[in-house]
């Protein structure tokens, strides 16, 4: 008899599988190390320095506390993100949360698809076959792949800030500058072009760390692994671990970046120098080192992503939400499956922004979409009819709350800094 | 037509023109005879107190403002019945339900309602496109962009009797399983377990009746098996593996923990724990692995009718049943005839002159490549095991010879081809 397979929710599973077996703890370490991720902190490191570094302890807690509360209201409410703002909030919450959701993914999307561009230059291959291959390969490794291949892609992918912790140590930083400027920003030249800089910087910084989609992710981690509701406090520990680890990464690629790119006055603009921050580690392999590391980064965000709105998408408007439905019966969703990868792919070729042109304005993208994810978040960890006893404490409300405000803040900010103060 | 989107929200008054309050939810009763249910009752927001009035009350749900028949002081009071009461908008409108037509789980995005001599019913549940747009602000602007396009969505709605509630919380019930749950397939149960949280897979499964999660489960893959398997209580799990057929009952409990299974198959009833206690004992890509131990037998002795009276009596619950093998009182396999043959044979007609007796069979410790073989190079459609007393202990179907050996991909390309 003919068996149903159901690949698609199969390869949703196995990546969330795979994060089961390391526990929530490095869900966020490695599912944000994409390439997003790398090549955001390398501009941040190659540009701003040290001080940078600065805001790693305040990102460190906020993602902590908005993890944790994504993950406890799953646990209690044994419901996804997405289902509960459509069921609580309506129909026209829904629409505006997915669309925003949408814009900031397809912004993800192009940064992962320009990773891959980058590595198709380093190596000397015709970029639009390559980017084109690529993303149809994410979606053969999405509708037919294992368990084993999407594992080997996500360890692969964080070899590379092993190499970047190695390298931190290789390059003899100033550890005491580094280590200090994590509490007060200091050592550098505040002009007003550097201040600039690092609040545009800086909100790619944020929007690269905590990411809406992040959010809907481990929704459904904690969803599809039916964590019991007994074990909401030691899932707390994990989450606050995770994010520390998340940040322990970004630490050492900042370092690296710094101390190799900024303090030579380099600017970053190809993949080439981008390597240059792991070649006190890598030597002559770096070039190659780097090409492979952020193809595979690239790779990863690519899958997790994509799959990230689809579901999200599933969720909000329960459109009978597969790839292993028929295209016939599912069509609606393929459509938005295919578009948003389209989109991502026509801007990439049609723009020829490098890949660090674009990451920190796409990264930022997230970061405008977030104080919307935490408005709903906010306000329905604090519901009690919903978590009961499990509601938010009043530190995690009002801190999540203001820094929702600094955050359309630094958004109005960097908008103004962009078109105004140019 | 309506919708209950276009309803709610709307601006209530009294008999004399002053403001009520706005329209908070439609309350509505499943009544026994009826398929579809009534809309009773009202709920209104005064300005945050709730009040709850039948819907008599009103003098139409459809005008652009509704009247009450009733001064604002003197507002009749309606009483809730806790069990067969829903309120449309709280319950129902944005929840998840089962479509037990199609067999999936859905997004309510409206639902339609109809008048019908002045009583108000639901008749259907909106979950298209259209019903998202029509909630949105933008419902003008989306509409005459689809227009401008030349984009006509269709219109995707679930009749109400084919709508099964999902309990998602604390003030949602599933109500008594309806027939249509009864009435689904088991693939289509197979679709719906996997689109479920394991909160609702538990009472998806508790709703249904044994046979049907048996069923269901053999159309699921092994390890979605093992985690539904792992969600149910040990007695029920027990009497589900008794309905499977043996063969997949024995390769299920392979996955299971040591302990559970060996639980599992001592709470089976001893003829099914048998059968599968046997199975258990091969190696997955043997003869012995795939083969299943219910198949047809009769003794030489008896007539063509005796013997479909004998197959009416004891036969009726296998999977298959291409050929009849006859044994004597140890079970020794004698000889072999077709379903065909039987029919045709004439009543009267001796079973040992009827059956051929040289039987094509094989032993349990026989790779499955080499099954598929003789299986295709003979034609067969199932072939005996005989231990080696030559008494038959079960017997291999063609499909399940070929489900281990011809790749997935090939199967999915070729669906009709062996199946």
């Amino acid at each position: 008899m003919e068996k149903k397979k159901f690949f698609f929710k199969r390869s949703w599973r196995s990546i969330i599988l795979l994060f089961s077996v390391f526990g929530p703890a490095t869900i966020t370490a490695l599912a944000d190390n994409d390439a997003g991720g790398v090549a955001t902190y390398s501009i941040a490191g190659a540009k701003l320095g040290y001080p940078i570094l600065f805001m790693l302890p305040i990102l460190t807690l906020l993602l902590a506390i908005t993890q944790e509360m994504g993950m406890r209201l799953t646990i209690i409410t044994r419901r996804g993100l997405a289902d509960l703002i459509r069921e609580k909030e309506g129909v026209r919450a829904a629409l505006f949360m997915f669309t925003a959701l949408f814009i900031a993914n397809v912004g993800t999307l192009v940064t992962e698809i320009s990773a891959i561009k980058t590595t198709s230059q380093m190596f000397g291959i015709p970029e639009i076959p390559a980017v084109i291959f690529m993303v149809l390969l994410s979606f053969f490794v999405i509708t037919r792949g294992s368990y084993k291949v999407t594992q080997n892609i996500m360890l692969f992918s964080s070899l590379i800030f092993f190499v970047y912790i190695f390298s931190a140590f290789k390059s003899n930083p100033d550890w005491g500058n580094a280590l200090s400027n994590l509490i007060y920003p200091h050592g550098v030249n505040f002009t007003q072009t550097y201040m600039r800089d690092y609040l545009i910087i800086g909100l790619g910084v944020l929007g690269t760390t905590i990411t809406p989609w992040g959010q809907f992710f481990i929704s459904s981690f904690a969803y599809d692994k039916k964590i019991e509701k007994g074990k909401v406090n030691l899932s707390q520990l994990e989450t606050y671990w995770g994010a520390f680890l998340t940040d322990f990464f970004s630490f050492f690629m900042i370092v690296a970046t710094a101390t190799t790119l900024f303090a030579n006055g380099i600017e970053l603009t190809s993949g080439e120098q981008a390597a240059l921050a792991i070649e006190p580690f890598a030597g002559k392999l770096a070039s190659i080192l780097f090409a492979v590391g952020i193809l595979n980064a690239g790779f990863m965000g690519l899958v997790v992503v994509s799959l990230t709105t689809a579901y999200a998408f599933a969720e909000f408007f329960g459109v009978s939400g597969s790839l292993d439905d028929s295209f016939e019966k599912s069509k609606t969703f393929y459509y938005l499956y295919g578009f948003q990868l389209v989109l991502a792919l026509l801007i990439v070729v049609l723009s020829n922004f490098s890949l660090f042109q674009i990451a920190v304005v796409t990264q930022s993208i997230n970061a405008v979409a977030l104080p919307l994810v935490f408005y709903y978040l906010i306000k329905l960890t604090n519901d009690q009819k919903l978590m009961g006893e499990h509601k938010n404490n009043s530190f995690k409300k009002w801190f999540t709350s203001i820094s929702a405000v600094v955050i359309v803040i630094a958004s109005i900010l960097t908008v103004l800094a962009y078109f105004v103060f140019e | 037509m309506a919708f209950v989107s276009e309803v709610l929200r709307k601006t209530i008054t009294d008999i004399d023109g002053t403001y009520v309050g706005i329209l908070e939810d439609l309350i509505a009763r499943d009544i026994p005879e009826m398929i579809h249910p009534r809309v009773e009752a009202i709920q209104i927001n005064c300005k945050g107190k709730m009040k709850i009035v039948p819907v008599l009350s009103a003098m139409s749900l459809f005008a652009p403002a509704i009247p009450l028949k009733f001064h604002i002081d003197d507002l009749p009071e309606f009483e809730l019945d806790d069990v067969r009461d829903i309120y449309l908008a709280r319950d129902v409108l944005d929840m998840q339900i089962i479509d037990t037509d199609g067999g999936r789980v859905v997004r309510v995005n409206d639902l339609q309602i109809i008048r019908v001599q002045g009583a108000i019913y639901v008749t259907n549940v909106d979950v298209g496109l259209n019903g998202i747009i029509r909630r949105t602000p933008a419902k003008k602007l989306a509409n005459s962009l689809l227009e401008l396009f030349k984009i006509k969505l269709k219109e995707n709605f679930i009749a109400w009797d084919n709508v099964e509630l999902l309990m998602h919380d604390q003030f949602m019930r599933l109500k008594v399983p309806k027939e249509s749950l009864a009435d689904l397939h088991p693939a289509d149960i197979a679709e719906i377990l996997s689109d479920l949280s394991k909160l609702e897979t538990t009472q998806f499964l508790d709703a249904l009746d044994v046979e049907q999660v048996a069923d269901a489960l053999e159309q699921v893959e092994t390890d979605f098996q093992v985690s539904l398997i792992e969600s149910m209580d040990d007695e029920r799990a027990a009497d589900v593996l008794e309905e499977m057929d043996p063969d997949e009952a024995a390769d299920l409990l392979q996955e299971l923990p040591e302990e559970r299974s060996q639980l599992l198959v001592s709470l089976m009833q001893k003829s099914e724990a048998d059968d599968v206690k046997l199975l258990l004992e091969f190696d997955d890509d043997t003869a012995g692995g795939i083969m299943t131990t219910e198949f047809a037998t009769v003794p030489e002795n008896v007539t063509a009718a005796q013997a479909i009276n004998i197959l009416r009596e004891n036969a009726s619950d296998l999977e298959t049943l291409h050929y009849v093998y006859v044994t004597d009182e140890l079970n020794h396999l004698l000889g072999v005839f077709s379903l065909k043959e039987l029919l045709f044979a004439s009543p009267k007609e001796k079973i040992s002159d009827l059956m051929e007796p040289k039987v094509r069979q094989i032993r349990p410790d026989l790779d499955q490549d080499e099954v598929a073989k003789i299986i295709t190079k003979y034609d067969l459609l199932a072939v005996p095991v005989v231990n080696q007393n030559d008494v038959i202990i079960g017997i291999v179907t063609a499909d399940d010879a070929l489900d281990k050996i011809i790749p997935t991909a090939w199967k999915k390309r070729l669906p009709k081809f062996y199946h």
